[in-house]
């Protein structure tokens, strides 16, 4: 099959590339914008290391076609820093503990966004079954859990002040 | 100074990289002219291979190598038994062994070379259980497995790749003497560790010829001396990396991804990069071996534990690897934290024509404290005892003999289960029951320390250092706690001290990211540096301040005499004056390897070294079981630990939080399930079921702290001893919720649903 050439709006820059039509988001990311950040765990949609948010929702970028993607908005974990700022999930997710190996981080950072994003107040059920499709095998999910549910309350005190 | 930044909760010092996704991992890295490497497994689980031809692959366009075994030079590598091969020669030993290989300039090019390289098979009978394999007439798996070297005193036969025999005490004695004997058998099932990110390698040779792999490796020495070894080169040429690694429990040890993929390199004359999807990592890396244990208990009318005969049988899969090791650790540690003045255990590591089995996390002791914490309760069941009364007659004190000849140190099972008690509020949930709902205990010990451990420590000019070490950070915070330890010992700051790690080329030896081992061992010779270069450090400062040493203090980046905090120099001055006057760079050394002052009586076949020390823990869990359906739903654990002293009491919460999650899926719901063809069924995560957030149950975690005088500031670790409690304490819960005990795991809803439908029959 020919090479197609897309357009990918990516954490608000936007990159002409030239990819087969079967490549996923994921390797277009990973393989051709560099953008390791982006983690590849099963390639199946069952781990959901590979979280990126496409037009605000997150999404498994190994289930979905680049070509699908074109024109679209993707915010992958080297977007959520903005001016060299850390995200306060980042800052929550360090603080707390929530990261070990830090292979699931990625994704599962993309996943609490999609959900704060949505629900400024989540309960705690709310956050886990919001991360329910992102599997950790450190943490038993109880620090991620706090960090969401901490910055879900950093984000709402910025909101208010 | 003491105190001011062991026991702090600090944040990883890597996080951050990791939050922003700045964090390379193996996979991520990228040369130029870098090749994809992909790896052609068996068709059959046994059979010889009568001939392979790789001419279409070479053709293909894009096709840089392609291997067999005949680009690799014949050595047969192992951690205790020398009978493993990079790829297969003349037999395959396994569903999906490796063949054959091949680099090209990109993974479907790759894809595809590998559907043309035809492998002819002469189909050899196979065996799948370890019970069939034991029979004199199975099919034998290796033919000439007399010649391969072992690194122990091994004992083996047919299909038996180790037979360890250890005692103490008299067993016909204790059997003589006791009032009742319990006989129980159990069945734990093989299940993967599941770290998220798979296994990795990038391979290059430089003009030199030295070889430089990047690895998703837990031990990068041990990388280092086996790719020397397969490789037959000089360990000066090779140099092995690991940046972060994704997550190992165990399941990153075993070096042979690294060997295929320099073998592709050398041939090729690029980088080769070679990455496993996530099938590969079901079908063919080293997933915890399943056990079958029979374990026969005798006691005293009065609940006195005076006798027991254990039988473990380890199913090795192909090759012995840690298999081996993992039995013979569970020889030992189906003991329990209890009192046995009479025991005997036997263990047999067993090849079958399955994937070869490895270490997940406990090494052994799970599978082993699963059965005999489960036999604790039948016992005081059939003593009219409460289960937690049972245990306290029998718990072990120090000084109390393992059947390895180990004494027991520091024990402290005493005290987590008391804790554990009181937090679970037990005797009210046991004696007011709720139906449907149960509790469960699992008491648990293991060892901590183990071989060798070295780091160096520099000085900056600046008044800053670092720590050169060989532990790879594999999630668990070490790097963190490594610095920490170094700041308290040299008086500085935490921000003060960095660390190198994970690099064979800039550190000295270190066994690795193991079994419960860095805070203890490379702890110590962090210690040890950080002592070396304090003397260092006073030395210089004793001389500029016309002082004696003894009189010298550390504190705010000062040396001064005590007493007179204001005089005295910066710590960054007498790091200057060391490089630039006074014999150059101040470097600190340490090295620790803890020797226990025990002697031991290793018995027959037993491979594994004695330990310095040991950790203990008690885990209680309530469940709540749906008789309908067989559905299990843990509602709460408290977990006790006595882990000597917590450096980073947030990291050790965090790794305690981690071992109950994996544990549960132990129990409850993981299992890889090989078909009679020697397939895993359920190669997925989805279909494998991995603990999902929404799986987990309240967790009440309680860190008890008894120093050991042996190990830095008195912390001994906590890896994998969660994960050895958990399932027990689970276990025993079901059982207490259903009134019946099922003794295979995992206690999947089927299994729940059969045993309640035969009890009411």
């Amino acid at each position: 099959m020919a090479k197609q050439q897309i357009r990918l709006k990516v954490n608000g820059e936007t990159y002409e590339i030239l990819v087969e039509p079967y490549i996923t988001l994921l390797e277009a990311l990973r393989e051709e914008l560099r953008l390791t950040g982006t983690k590849k765990g099963c390639d199946l949609g069952d781990c959901g290391t590979c979280t990126v948010l496409l037009e605000g929702k997150a999404v498994n970028s190994c289930l979905v076609l680049a070509i699908d993607a074109r024109d679209k908005e993707v915010t992958t974990v080297e977007g959520l820093a903005q001016g060299g700022k850390m995200h306060p999930l980042q800052e929550a997710f360090i603080e707390h503990g929530a990261i070990q190996c830090g292979y699931c981080t990625p994704g599962m950072l993309l996943s609490a966004k999609a959900l704060l994003d949505m629900n400024e107040h989540p309960s705690e059920e709310e956050v886990r079954a919001a991360i329910a499709g992102n599997l950790c095998r450190c943490t038993g999910y109880v620090r991620i859990v706090e960090a969401i549910l901490a910055a879900a309350e950093s984000l709402a005190r910025r909101g208010n002040g | 100074m003491e105190g001011a930044v062991i026991g702090q909760s600090v944040p990883r010092l890597d996080s951050p990289a990791k939050a922003i996704g700045k964090a390379d991992f193996t996979a991520d890295l990228r040369f130029q002219g870098m090749l994809q490497a992909k790896i052609l497994g068996s068709k059959h689980a046994h059979a010889r291979i009568s001939h392979i031809d790789t001419t279409l692959a070479e053709r293909l366009p894009g096709v840089q190598a392609v291997i067999t075994a005949k680009d690799a030079p014949a050595v047969r590598y192992g951690v205790y038994l020398k009978d493993e091969v990079l790829l297969a020669r003349e037999k395959v030993c396994y569903l999906e062994e490796p063949v054959a290989a091949v680099a090209a300039v990109d993974e479907d090019c790759a894809s595809e070379a590998l559907a043309l390289i035809r492998v002819e098979y002469e189909p050899l009978p196979a065996v799948f259980d370890p019970l069939e394999a034991m029979q004199p007439d199975a099919a034998l798996i290796h033919q000439d497995s007399s010649s391969y070297k072992a690194v122990f005193p091994s004992v083996r036969y047919g299909n038996v790749c180790m037979y360890t025999r250890i005692e103490h005490g008299n067993v016909e004695e204790g059997l003589a003497a006791a009032d009742l004997i319990v006989e129980d058998t159990f069945c734990t099932q093989p299940v993967h560790q599941c770290y998220l990110e798979p296994h990795a390698v990038v391979a290059l040779f430089d003009a030199s010829g030295k070889l430089t792999v990047w690895s998703s490796t837990q031990q990068v020495f041990v990388s280092q001396a086996t790719l020397a070894e397969v490789l037959q080169i000089p360990m000066t040429k090779v140099r092995v990396i690991n940046t972060y690694l994704g997550g190992g429990f165990g399941g990153k040890l075993n070096p042979w991804l690294e060997g295929i993929a320099a073998l592709l390199a050398r041939k090729s004359a690029r980088p080769v990069k070679l990455v496993f999807n996530r099938l590969e990592e079901f079908m063919a890396t080293q997933p915890r071996a399943p056990f079958i244990i029979e374990l026969k208990t005798g006691v005293k009318r009065d609940g006195r534990i005076v006798v027991r005969v254990a039988k473990i049988i380890g199913d090795a899969g192909a090759y012995a690897d840690h298999a081996l090791g993992e039995t013979a650790q569970a020889a030992v540690r189906v003991q329990g934290p209890y009192k046995i003045p009479h025991m005997r255990a036997e263990g047999f590591c067993v090849y079958t024509n399955k994937v070869n089995f490895g270490c997940y996390r406990g090494y052994g002791v799970p599978q082993a404290v699963f059965a005999a914490e489960s036999q604790m309760d039948i016992i005081a069941e059939r003593l009219g005892l409460d289960p937690l009364a049972f245990r306290a007659i029998n718990l072990a004190e120090d000084g109390d003999l393992l059947p390895s000849g180990e004494r027991l140190r520091c024990v402290s099972i005493k005290e987590t289960m008391q804790t554990a008690a009181e937090r679970a509020d037990w005797m009210e949930k046991r004696v007011n029951k709720v139906a449907g709902r149960g509790i469960g205990i699992g008491n648990a010990y293991t060892n901590t320390g183990m071989l060798a451990s070295s780091v160096f420590l520099r000085s900056n000019e600046d008044g800053t250092f670092q720590i050169f070490s060989g532990v790879v950070d594999i999630g668990t915070g070490a790097n963190t706690i490594l610095c920490q330890i170094a700041a308290e010992e040299l008086g500085v700051p935490l921000e003060d001290v960095s660390i190198v790690s994970g690099d064979t080329d800039m550190a000295p030896y270190d066994l690795g990211s193991i079994a419960t081992r860095v805070t203890y061992d490379t702890g110590n010779a962090v210690r040890l540096a950080a002592m070396d270069v304090k003397r260092q450090l006073f030395e210089i400062a004793a001389k500029r301040l016309e002082a004696n040493i003894e009189d010298l203090e550390i504190g705010h980046r000062h040396i001064y005499v005590k007493g007179s905090p204001d005089k005295g120099v910066t710590v960054a001055e007498i790091c200057q004056h060391g490089l630039y006057v006074e014999g150059g760079p101040i470097v600190g050394r340490g090295k620790f390897l803890g020797v226990p002052s025990f002697k031991t009586q290793p018995g027959e076949g037993y491979p594994l070294d004695p330990y310095p020390s040991f950790i203990f823990g008690t885990h209680i869990a309530e469940v709540e079981v749906d008789k309908d359906t067989g559905q299990v739903k843990v509602l709460r654990i408290v977990a006790v630990h006595d882990l000597g002293r917590a450096i980073n009491p947030l990291a050790a919460m965090a790794q305690i939080e981690g071992g109950i999650g994996q544990g549960l899926g132990y129990v409850l719901t993981e299992r890889m399930i090989f078909n009679e063809e020697g397939r895993v069924l359920n190669p997925t995560l989805l279909d494998y079921k991995v603990p999902t957030a929404l799986d987990m149950p309240q967790m009440e975690v309680v860190i008890l702290e008894y120093p050991d005088e042996l190990a830095p500031f008195g912390a001994k670790g906590i890896g994998e001893l969660p994960q050895i409690c958990a399932p027990a304490a689970v276990a025993n819960a079901v059982a207490d919720a259903i009134g019946v005990r099922i003794r295979e795991l995992p206690l999947t809803a089927e299994k729940i649903l059969e045993a309640l439908r035969q009890d009411s029959v």
